[in-house]
């Protein structure tokens, strides 16, 4: 007898695994193109609520390239959402820092800590468009307002982490609070503090378009409303499918970046890191 | 004594809060605060006065009926969410292959932020509570699914041999270990949940409601009645705070072996049930 | 070397008091009287080894001759200074490792120097110097996850070597090793120990390991911490494994063991 949720997934490799997600891929796609030709009494209908995926990739091809109405609204929510991202990521971890290292600072903002994390703040996006307009500067700031959490949350959990002994160990050795500060603290907490990045992503993204929901000038947020407005849903979901593809891609990025940045987690970069710095001291083995 | 305590950081607190309120009122009334931006906290206590205890009728009800319908949409929303994503999580769970090939695609629709599907949704569901209550289901179901995965798939040789060695069936061995085991992730999982079904369900009243916190917030915001809008903002704090808090209590009550209180407690009282059975 | 010192067992040598300790007291918070009245005197050179079952204030004593802790009361000083802060000519190593995961064992072993100062050619020079002596050569651009857990405390030593202390204050530093890495890992800390002519404090619960390694034992007992005993150990050096199993050596653990069971 074997309880098999617990073992973990087996690996497989890629060439295995890769025709049979492109295999049910393919139904999905199938399955979904059927259901609009022959699932609703009415086309209309149908195209409405699942529109057809060779239709959508018509809208795609057209946005992207025809038309290339889409470059416009994905540069500006991307703009939005990273300008916010990394205003809010200062803010957090500058709150963060302080926090640690101040008894008396972190007394003082606990209360509006928790009044923050309680409170829905993306509500008060329009707030920000009524006072900062329909332009970029409402949806950053709202964006930099819901994103400044988890970079908050995950560098002042990571700082206060600390390893007695390793913090022993530097005290021994005569080291400054700011030496210990950067050379242990800093140092462990980067696992959590690239996490908390790409919350603050994560959620900056969500920021921005709601604030162009309520009202902007430009962006997917307004691209998507007016496909919706118009009832063209094959183009809304083209939109949407464009916001996923480049959110993908962006995450991909991050991911890649905290993987190289953490490379002492990972046994292989480890053995790449090791004889790189063995190469730079001119010692060779 | 803990009465005593907690009776003192509330004040602190409080005191805290009463300060920076303070400071602002008075820059208001004396230096140059533009309150066309910053309303005046007096003022928006006022208007708050207004709101709860003068009944002012705003849209089609008062602040208790849109305080109201926003923790119902929530609380539906929130309620289809967890059903989907922990069934989704059993599901992948208990089958590779729906793990392997299924599941990835719930991680990469993730990343589209779920707010982004909000005028669809409006054009599939309508105005009404529906199109709220599916916004919430649909960006509050991740966590749960991802957390429940997560938790059950804790790695546990020793415990599975312990099981195996003990005779018990797979059932026995899901209800008695596994579940529990996984406890404290699906509870972080809900906690996730209940506070991202409520921000779904106030960016859908924005966009488009006739009940509801949000829509109070964005008829005041539009109307540049800036000390509604922080009413409806401190409204919407208090309907968080009661959120977190109901989630927070329920999390210490059931995964009570987080901490050493709850241990306590729950030693304690299966103590006294054990000499009033005997 | 070896030779010349036969036949003439260490008496209590003859060096200078290093470390001295006058009913020091350590009292934490209100009722943990984790320390009382401790009574030591250490002289250059000396290896002493701190034997106790758990929570008997071996630690303590240890941190509060490392300046990481303060008395109660009492006197305690360091070449004639009172202990008030980490000194440079103290040392310390920790039953971890406490290696940074982000360094190589090269910048590992670096890092005291780096705290005082820049690092020169000379510090690195002296770095792969330390690591040669505790047996880490070609290990230098190794990770500390690239390493087993005994070389880990390997590289541990290095650095504590690197510190250039000649006062080693050493808690369990082998305690969370096997019996067969552990046992090797004592006959080097004595060898270069002997080659460093530090004065090493070493906190230990096994009695065979710390009457092997010492000059002397300090036997503590708990409830409150004192050091019950001192035992003079003169075997002489370099010692082999094998006098774990003399009589002489037998007769000194039963003295151990008395000493703790009769409180
Ligand atoms: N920082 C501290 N605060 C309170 N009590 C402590 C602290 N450190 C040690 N103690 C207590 O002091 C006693 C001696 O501890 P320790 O020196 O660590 O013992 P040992 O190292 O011999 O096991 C124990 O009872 C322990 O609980
Ligand atoms: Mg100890």
């Amino acid at each position: 007898m074997s309880y098999s949720t617990t073992d973990q997934t087996k690996h497989i490799s890629i060439f295995r695994t890769l025709p049979v997600h492109l295999l049910i891929f393919a139904c999905l796609i199938i399955l979904w193109e059927m259901t609009n030709l022959y699932g609703f009494e009415d086309q209309i209908q149908a195209d409405m609520i699942a529109p057809r995926p060779t239709n959508i990739v018509l809208a795609m091809l057209d946005i992207f390239i025809i038309d290339q109405t889409v470059w416009k609204h994905l540069i500006s929510t991307f703009k939005k959402a990273l300008l916010g991202a990394s205003i809010g990521t200062a803010i957090g971890m500058g709150l963060a820092i302080s926090a640690t290292l101040s008894v008396t600072f972190r007394k003082y903002i606990k209360p509006w800590i928790i009044l923050m994390e309680a409170t829905p703040r993306i509500a008060v996006g329009p707030i920000f468009v009524a006072l900062l307009g329909f332009g970029l500067w409402a949806a950053v700031a709202l964006a930099a307002l819901v994103a400044f959490f988890g970079p908050f949350v995950n560098t002042f959990q990571g700082l206060m982490e600390i390893d007695e002994e390793a913090e022993e160990m530097f005290r021994s050795l005569g080291a400054s609070k700011f030496q210990t500060f950067w050379k242990l603290r800093f140092a462990s907490a980067m696992e959590l503090i690239s996490a908390g990045w790409k919350l603050a992503t994560a959620s900056a993204f969500g920021g921005a378009l709601v604030a162009e929901f309520i009202q902007a000038s430009e962006g997917m947020g307004v691209l998507i409303s007016q496909y919706v407005i118009m009832i063209t849903m094959d183009y809304a979901f083209a939109a949407l499918l464009s916001v996923t593809l480049f959110g993908f891609i962006l995450f991909k990025i991050m991911d890649y970046v905290d993987y190289r940045l953490i490379f002492w987690k990972n046994d292989l970069l480890l053995l790449r890191e090791s004889e790189k710095r063995r190469k730079k001291a001119g010692i060779v083995q | 004594m803990k009465l005593l305590s907690f009776l003192i950081s509330f004040a602190k607190y409080s005191l805290s809060f009463i300060f920076v309120l303070g400071l602002w009122e008075v820059y208001a009334r004396y230096g140059g605060l533009n309150e066309l931006f910053l309303p005046r906290p007096s003022k928006i206590g006022d208007k708050l006065y207004n709101l709860f205890f003068k009944f002012q009728i705003i849209e089609q009800g008062t602040i208790y009926w849109h305080f109201f319908a926003t923790l119902a949409q929530m609380s539906i929303g929130f309620c289809y969410g967890i059903v989907i994503g922990n069934s989704l999580a059993v599901l992948a769970a208990f089958n590779e292959t729906f793990r392997r090939y299924i599941a990835p695609y719930a991680v990469v629709f993730n990343v589209t932020p779920g707010i982004a599907v909000l005028p669809l949704i409006i054009a599939w569901f309508g105005f009404g509570w529906e199109s709220k209550i599916a916004l919430a289901t649909l960006v509050c179901f991740f966590p749960p699914f991802i957390n429940t995965l997560t938790g059950l798939l804790k790695k546990n040789d020793e415990a599975i041999e312990l099981f195996q060695t003990i005779g018990a069936t797979q059932s026995q061995y899901f209800w008695k270990q596994q579940l529990p085991n996984a406890l404290p992730e699906i509870f972080a999982g809900l906690k996730l949940a209940i506070t991202t079904a409520l921000l779904g369900t106030i960016v859908a009243q924005f966009g488009s409601a006739t009940e509801g916190v949000g829509i109070l917030m964005q008829r005041f915001a539009f109307r540049l009645d800036m000390a509604g809008s922080f009413a409806s903002l401190v409204t919407m704090a208090i309907m968080g705070l009661l959120v977190f808090t109901i989630a927070e209590l329920l999390d210490r009550r059931i995964v009570f072996w987080r901490d050493t209180k709850g241990l306590e407690r729950v030693s304690k009282k299966k103590q006294r049930k054990l000499s009033t059975d005997g | 070397m070896a030779a010349t010192a036969k036949k003439k067992p260490k008496q209590s040598p003859s060096g200078q008091t290093v470390i001295e300790g006058n009913s020091v007291t350590k009292v934490f918070g209100e009722t943990v009287t984790a320390l009382e009245g401790a009574d030591f005197n250490i002289r250059s050179g000396e290896f002493i080894s701190l034997v106790g079952p758990s929570g008997c204030g071996k630690s303590t004593l240890l941190r509060l001759v490392a300046g990481l802790i303060e008395k109660t009361s009492g006197d305690l000083t360091v070449n004639d200074e009172e202990v008030t802060k980490p000194r440079t000519d103290i040392g310390m190593m920790f039953q971890k490792a406490v290696l940074l995961d982000w360094r190589t064992a090269i910048e590992n072993v670096l890092l005291p120097s780096e705290i005082q100062h820049r690092i020169t050619q000379d510090d690195k020079q002296k770095a792969m110097a330390s690591l040669d002596l505790v047996g880490l050569k070609g290990f230098e651009f190794h990770f500390p996850k690239q390493l087993s857990g005994g070389m880990q405390q390997r590289v541990a030593l290095a650095r504590l070597i690197q510190t250039g202390a000649n006062i080693m204050l050493m808690d369990e530093p082998f305690g969370a090793l096997d019996e067969f890495t552990r046992e090797r890992l004592n006959v080097e800390l004595m060898r270069i120990v002997g080659e460093l002519k530090a004065t090493t404090l070493f906190v230990t619960h096994n009695i065979q390991e710390a009457i092997y390694l010492a000059d002397r034992v300090l036997v503590m007992t708990p409830r409150p911490g004192r050091i019950a005993k001192i035992i003079d150990v003169n075997f002489e050096r370099p010692r082999d494994i094998s006098i774990q199993t003399s009589r002489e050596f037998n007769i000194i653990v039963e003295e151990v063991r008395d000493t703790l069971g009769s409180h």
